[in-house]
């Protein structure tokens, strides 16, 4: 679907009175006119909602040079409002805001004195032209006991991949209350160095791999400029935390796999420099070189730990055998933030702890018996060191942290805590998975101190995409296999792209997953593929006798 | 029992479904005709019993009165996870620095002796019993275990007596405790009964296959779910059913620990005898509650090392200062706590040799539910609410219609399991 036709879908929607919350935000700045087009092609974005306050975010292009990372154009005063009515006859709230080339013309504003749980719609003026509109929405007050919770869950979006078809089938929604993303919302890959398989579906800008400000200034606004991309952000909040392709790949707290000392400069230079990006274009509370980790409430039904595995954690291990694994002291969350995670598990006052977290918590051991194909597609997809006998092992996630991924399972059991949910992202692929207290007693009593429920990817490649086969064909051994081996894992597709729904009430948490038919293809279709639930008190995942309604 | 006490209560003996003969006490003078369709609230405790539990494999009839009723997922029991102080909050709705029992065993500063709170005078709050009495209601309780009847005494109107109880374990089977119950309602019809059965929590604490099969635990648990199924078919069958609110709930949960995973104190400061001397120990499976009984003018010093020495124990969660769990100064200067898989065995290495334990958070998470016929009782709701044992008094007082005691209550009326 094109953005005209969307764009005319929706107001026919509005005419009709159906789809009225849809049809009131303008979706893509293609569809604007032309003016704001100009002016605000990067469209609007809101985040972090607090229960008085949200982050609005847009992007303006005041001249026809200051285009992003250019570091030209003048400095503009930006106008915004926030209203209870889509047609801003009940304005609450207004204010302005400078921007300029040292902000790369982005405004970020936090707007507060909002009522808990109302749904709200904004938009900005610059030089006489009006933004899209775009709807947002407040959290519950702290003490509220929401019935429900609505959130998308997505993460590993390359545009070189292919489509955001993702984006659009959720942005067509009504029903979502905060768009989660677990990270790898952008790749800084060049052209032709990570795609669809072998097919650079859309080729990045600039043409080259993102190493300087500039690189991903543009790299953040050629993202920006995909109207489904546009239409999930004017369409809820979002709340978003990075993993590591935001800066490199496979980032730590002094380097990347994706970087050369020296020959890209240095590491401290371009995480600085891709987090003052990160802090320009994204709609989150962050300032560059701060603290992204953050928690957010929903009432007393759930609380968000968002975290940042990428700052503060120790150089991966190089295989499942390096004696660094064995040291008690190696970090993957940073002390401090690790405290802020515990802390936050263990708050009373809150039923489900949801945790943002962007690499997979549960242990995965990947059985020997697979065939050498599969094995080396597992790795590739991985990113993973091999064991002599070939069986991967992924030290980029929590597997290759074991004495802190204890203390944070220990804590839960210790504890006694119940309703601890991880929502994760970076490994291209659906899970669900429970969380062992003791993994040698696990297989008889089942106890299990919280679940794991892991989103595929927008487009990023997975399993059948790495060995070259049809989905649904090779990797459906791999899957069995891994299942058999790791009695705590319920489901795993290593081959589907596409986006998660989740609910939480008091009674449980829900995922569906549902995958798209092509990411290649512009138009493609997206279909229900399976859920799991999390019965409150059980931390047990099963599978849901039918989606979400 | 003193004489005087003889002389204030009468006794019925009542023959139960298996021709087993149920002795009940009463006050003397207590109101016998009382409308048929009034309210009847039952406290049901399941002593010891882990919310995963309450599932319709293991406990079908607990399970189909969750669904259909009010069901609290995020319930927790209050410090010290011990039996004693939660059926106590229960019934009082405030904490133990109020009602002077934190704890099934502590020390007697007094006495100089090691006791479980077991005496009527220990006590000292006003309990939910004395206050419908007061009102001109009846009340009954039916508890399993002898120190239950020990510290609940003489408090509600009609009482049974566990009997007969198991030597070693003190409490009477779940099925003479489900004959005493059936008795307590024929017989008297109490307002409010206060009832626990016991069986899932002596079981527990004693099955060898805790950590991994827990099949005598999964035993116990269907044959308690039996006796509440029996209840539930017996008030139906009596017409009581539709004027009925039970309020079903555990007192604490129940971890296990393997044979070598325990924590002496006292052999942790063996290696210091001037610790060791000035500190009395009152174990109680995953706390041990620490009293300082030495010099005074070590007192500060001695505690901050005790405390540096047990802290130190790889099986030790935390120590802490009663104070900061509501404790009062029964509890002595100290609680630790123990990890999950791990048990306090003190004041000897053998004193706990006991696999099933709980007084540690990781037993905290209980069943909690709100079931009846009674057309006030919302059906098929899950409310993320946190409910503790300390909630059962106010949510029972507001539906007898009782203000908060004096002081006020610490708990919270759950009202959010009844219709408006």
């Amino acid at each position: 679907m094109n953005p005209l036709s969307r764009r005319t879908a929706l107001q026919l929607a509005a005419v009709t009175g159906t789809g009225l919350a849809a049809a009131s935000v303008a979706g893509p700045a293609a569809a604007a006119p032309s003016s704001s087009r100009r002016m605000f092609g990067h469209g609007v974005a809101s985040g972090d909602p607090l229960p008085t306050a949200v982050v609005l975010w847009t992007r303006v292009t005041p001249t026809a040079a200051s285009t992003p990372g250019s570091g030209v154009g003048p400095a503009v005063t930006v106008g915004w409002e926030v209203a209870t009515d889509p047609r801003f006859r009940r304005i609450v709230r207004r204010g302005s805001a400078r921007t300029g080339p040292a902000r790369d013309h982005t405004v970020k504003v936090d707007a507060g004195g909002l009522s808990p749980a109302t749904t709200y719609w904004y938009r900005f003026t610059a030089g006489g032209t009006t933004s899209p509109v775009g709807r947002t929405r407040t959290a519950p007050a702290p003490s509220a006991r929401p019935a429900r919770l609505r959130m998308a869950v997505v993460s590993c979006a390359n545009l070189q991949a292919g489509w955001f078809t993702a984006y659009r089938h959720l942005a067509a929604r009504q029903d979502l209350d905060v768009v989660v993303h677990l990270g790898d919302y952008l790749y800084e890959y060049a052209p032709g160095e990570y795609q669809a398989r072998d097919v650079v579906v859309r080729p990045h800008d600039p043409a080259h791999e993102m190493v300087t400000l500039a690189d991903y200034r543009r790299r953040h606004a050629q993202y920006k400029t995909d109207p489904d991309l546009q239409a999930l952000h004017a369409l809820a909040p979002w709340v978003i935390t990075w993993d590591d392709h935001e800066s490199a790949n496979d980032a730590w707290s002094g380097g990347a796999e994706n970087h050369t000392e020296g020959a890209e400069g240095t590491w401290a230079a371009r995480r600085a420099a891709s987090q003052q990006a990160y802090a320009e274009w994204m709609p989150v509370r962050y300032t560059a070189g701060g603290r992204l980790y953050r928690r957010l409430r929903f009432g007393r039904l759930a609380s968000l730990s968002m975290l940042d595995l990428r700052t503060y954690r120790d150089r991966q291990a190089s295989s499942m055998v390096d004696p660094a694994l064995d040291d008690p002291d190696r970090t993957l969350a940073g002390p401090e933030q690790l405290e802020f995670l515990l802390d936050g598990l263990a708050d009373p006052a809150v039923q489900w702890k949801l945790v943002g977290n962007p690499v997979m918590i549960a242990p995965v051991r990947f059985p020997s018996t697979l065939d050498g194909d599969a094995l080396r597609g597992i790795a590739t997809l991985l990113d993973a060191p091999v064991s002599p006998s070939g069986v991967p092992y992924n030290v980029d996630q929590w597997d290759g942290y074991p004495a802190e991924r204890a203390r944070v399972l220990g804590h839960l059991r210790d504890r006694g805590i119940t309703d601890a949910v991880f929502l994760t992202g970076d490994i291209h692929s659906g899970w669900a998975a429970e969380l062992p207290a003791d993994a040698s007693t696990y297989p008889a009593t089942g106890d299990s101190v919280g679940v794991e429920l892991v989103c595929s990817s927008v487009t990023s490649d997975n399993l059948d995409d790495i060995l070259g086969t049809p989905p649904r064909t090779t990797s459906l051994a791999a899957e069995t296999g891994i299942r058999a081996n790791n009695p705590h894992i319920k489901y795993v597709d290593l081959d589907s792209h596409g986006f998660s729904v989740l609910e939480v009430t008091p009674a449980g948490v829900q995922m569906d997953w549902f995958v798209l038919v092509d990411r290649t293809h512009p138009d493609s279709g997206a279909v229900w593929s399976t859920s799991f639930r999390v019965p409150a008190g059980s931390g047990r995942v099963e599978p849901a006798p039918r989606r979400l309604a | 029992m003193s004489g005087s006490a003889l002389d204030r209560r009468t006794f019925l003996k009542a023959t139960a479904a298996g021709g087993l003969t149920v002795v009940l006490s009463s006050a003397l003078g207590a109101p016998t005709a009382r409308a048929a369709d009034r309210l009847r609230v039952y406290v049901v405790v399941v002593d010891g019993t882990r919310p995963d539990e309450v599932v319709p494999a293991l406990m079908p009839n607990l399970a189909g009165l969750r669904a259909r009723g009010a069901w609290f997922p995020s319930a927790r029991s209050l410090p010290v996870m011990e039996t004693i102080p939660n059926h106590v909050m229960m019934m009082t709705g405030v904490r133990p620095d109020r009602s002077g029992v934190p704890a099934n065993a502590v020390y007697d500063r007094a006495e100089g002796v090691v006791r479980d709170l077991d005496r009527p005078s220990d006590l000292r709050f006003p309990t939910l019993l004395e206050w419908l009495n007061a009102t001109g209601r009846t009340t009954g309780t039916v508890l399993s275990k002898e120190y239950l009847f020990g510290i609940f005494g003489e408090r509600a109107t009609h009482r049974w007596e566990p009997f007969p109880v198991v030597p070693g374990s003190g409490h009477a089977p779940d099925v003479f405790t489900g004959d005493a119950l059936v008795a307590m309602v024929d017989s008297f019809d109490p307002d409010l009964v206060f009832v626990n059965f016991g069986d899932t929590d002596r079981v527990g604490h004693s099955d060898l296959t805790g950590t991994t099969l827990r099949a005598a635990r999964r035993a116990a648990l269907a044959n308690t779910d039996l006796q509440i199924g029996r209840f539930v078919t017996h008030l139906q069958q009596t017409g009581r059913w539709s004027s009925s609110v039970l309020l079903v709930l555990a007192d604490h949960s129940m971890d296990w620990s393997l044979p070598d995973r325990f924590i002496s104190v006292d052999a942790i400061l063996r290696a210091r005898p001037d610790l060791r001397s000035s500190i009395q120990i009152a174990q109680n499976g995953g706390a041990d509650l620490l009293y300082w009984t030495g010099p005074s003018g070590a007192r500060s010093a001695g505690l901050a090392e005790v405390r540096r020495l047990v802290a130190a124990h790889p099986g030790v969660l935390s120590v802490q200062v009663p104070a900061d769990l509501r404790l009062g100064p029964e509890a002595g200067d100290l609680v630790a706590y123990c990890r999950a898989g791990w048990r306090f065995t003190d004041p000897t290495p053998v004193s706990n040799p006991i696999p099933g334990n709980h007084g540690h958070p990781v037993t905290e998470p209980i069943p909690f539910l709100v079931a009846g016929g009674h057309p006030a009782v919302r059906r098929g709701v899950v409310l993320s609410a946190p409910a503790r044992t300390v909630d059962v008094a106010p949510t029972v007082g507001a539906l007898f219609g009782l203000g908060a005691p004096p002081g006020g209550y610490d708990g919270t009326a759950r009202t959010g399991a009844f219709r408006p």
